[in-house]
């Protein structure tokens, strides 16, 4: 794992001097989203005037929107990061030389996914975190306890499963697209075509008061899980020495 | 007696029905500087690739310093050095990462990495740029830091894929003498290039290729084995009719130009009397006598080019010494 870690290190340096597009992706998108999110539970006006079941209504179709949010980041963030990982290289032409070292082509592998997945993760958790500190202070007293209490499972589940899943799942289509193309703009605009069916999926979800349900979200999350192993089985393909060699152009 | 750095065995690739390289079999001494030459899609850098543990050979076999290519590829990759054809440097990070990141990927002990990575930045004067990031230095310089990454680890072998391919005269020639100065410490470098002039600078033995090896020997060998010993002999005046008179039977490839004479011959030590003797004897008053000096450049197109071309006994632009 040593190696693993030496080129994840040097996607993050590199990542970080990577512009605007990463910028963007990674960061200023989750501020935005996580400061509507904030605005929105707070601009609600006197909950303490609800009775229970209307109250209940409220937060259940915020939270949707909320959870919503929550599940793009995921998704947004690693493809900024995995595209730039592999086209990055592919510009640069230094494919050949860190192929001929000692390292193996899983470990690149490894190495490519975890600098996209990781950061796009702890971003989730974090904003999540966030967002807890901050709605759970302002809201008045045992509002937050109730949503806790009816959403608690939900959002364990998006944060836990479906966050690692998903950006798995983008991380290793937007890579497979990013071998398959020559510009870095092709790939960033065709990878983000990969977001659309789980985030179409997700609005749908919030219409039909689907989404916060956690046997709909474990669903979601083995769906995932059988995608991000197929998709492990085409990368192993992608990622062979030879195949980045002769076929990455 | 030196031992065997390199070891190719009827080494052949093919892609998609393609032949890349077919049955490359060499040798290649510890210490030696071996040139590589052949034209574009001659399949240097696809044997490069298979030596190197790059690319999995689809026939025969290879040993780098004793190890497999085929069995242990990551343990070659280990023992060589590779200097591929573009730099492939990170640009946005700085001299230092850049190596940084091989030595650690080389898994260079901490004690040793600074002090390697600064003995080649000093070597190639690129110590005073270490912290600026290397879309900022010129080509050359990128160049030269290629080279320190491949040097890194101090490998066995070390690959040189055009290494002067793209650069200015000036970086050019700093490149070769690197290399000329690592020749030195006798390390075995194996150096495709298209520079002819290059190779039969720096090399020690040369392999020509183009799909199969063609010949394979130092630039001396591979002049004398395509043309023999090659005599001008300068004339005062013009003679009639000379090269039907000039019946020796050692000489091959009579040309007369004027009161110019361009032969081959086999032994000049033994030959070259009989040669100014029989010319006096015609009525010739010689000025000189001497050998003509081809260069590798003939050689190559010899063996590159067409049947056709390859009768022209000599090229009216050669050199002469």
């Amino acid at each position: 794992m040593h190696r693993v870690w030496v080129v994840l290190l040097k996607e993050w340096r590199e990542a970080l001097k990577g512009g605007k597009i990463l910028w963007v992706g990674t960061v200023a998108l989750p501020m935005i989203l996580l400061g509507a999110s904030v605005y929105m539970m707070l601009s609600i006006g006197d909950l303490s005037a609800l009775d229970d079941e209307d109250l209940r209504l409220v937060l259940h179709t915020l939270f949707s929107v909320f959870l919503l949010y929550f599940m793009l980041f995921p998704m947004i963030i690693p493809n900024a990061i995995s595209v730039y990982a592999i086209m990055s290289e592919k510009e640069q032409k230094s494919l050949e030389p860190l192929l001929a070292t000692p390292l193996q082509t899983w470990e690149l592998f490894l190495a490519k996914v975890l600098s996209a997945v990781i950061p796009a993760v702890l971003i989730t958790w974090t904003t999540f975190g966030v967002f807890v500190i901050l709605v759970s202070r302002m809201l008045p007293a045992g509002v937050w306890a109730m949503i806790w209490q009816d959403f608690g499972v939900a959002a364990l589940l998006t944060l836990v499963l479906f966050a690692p899943l998903a950006s798995v799942f983008v991380t290793m289509t937007s890579m497979a697209i990013a071998t398959r193309t020559s510009d870095a703009r092709s790939a960033q605009l065709l990878s983000s075509f990969v977001v659309l069916p789980l985030a179409l999926w997700a609005l749908a979800s919030i219409y039909q008061n689907a989404l916060l349900q956690p046997a709909n979200l474990l669903g979601l999350s083995l769906l995932l899980l059988g995608l991000d192993l197929l998709l492990l089985k085409i990368s192993v393909k992608l990622f062979r020495r030879e195949e980045i060699l002769t076929r990455w152009r | 007696m030196a031992t065997c750095a390199i070891l190719a065995e009827d080494l052949s690739r093919h892609f998609d029905g393609r032949i890349a390289v077919d049955r490359l079999s060499l040798e290649v001494s510890e210490g030696e500087v071996f040139g590589f030459l052949g034209p574009n899609g001659a399949g240097k850098t696809t044997t490069v690739r298979m030596l190197a543990g790059l690319l999995a050979p689809t026939g025969g076999r290879a040993r780098i310093a004793g190890v497999d290519v085929i069995a242990d590829p990551q343990r070659v990759r280990s023992l060589v050095g590779v200097l591929t054809e573009s730099p492939g440097l990170y640009e946005k990070l700085s001299v230092w990462q850049n190596l940084k990141f091989y030595a650690d990927l080389y898994r260079l002990a901490h004690s040793t990495q600074s002090l390697q990575i600064e003995r080649y930045l000093k070597l190639f004067e690129l110590w005073e740029r270490c912290e600026d990031a290397v879309s900022t230095l010129s080509k050359g310089m990128k160049q030269k830091l290629a080279l320190a990454r491949a040097l890194l680890h101090d490998p066995k072998v070390l690959f040189l894929d055009e290494p002067t391919a793209g650069l200015d005269p000036e970086a050019a020639k700093t490149v070769r003498e690197l290399v000329a100065e690592l020749s030195q410490e006798r390390r075995t470098i194996f150096l495709c290039t298209h520079n002819l002039y290059e190779a039969e600078q720096l090399c020690d033995r040369i392999g020509l290729i183009k799909q199969r090896l063609l010949k394979v020997g130092t630039p001396t060998e591979l002049k004398r084995e395509l043309y023999g010993h090659q005599i001008v002999v300068d004339l005062k005046n013009p003679l009639e009719s000379l090269d039907s008179q000039l019946d020796l039977p050692f000489i091959r490839e009579l040309r007369v130009d004027q009161t110019r004479l361009f032969l081959s011959v086999e032994n000049p030590q033994e030959q070259n009397p009989l040669l100014v003797r029989r010319l006096v004897e015609l009525g010739a008053e010689i000025q000189f006598v001497r050998e003509a000096d081809r260069s590798l450049e003939d050689v190559y197109l010899q063996l590159m080019t067409s049947p056709l071309q390859k009768q022209r006994p000599f090229a009216p632009t050669e050199e002469v010494r």
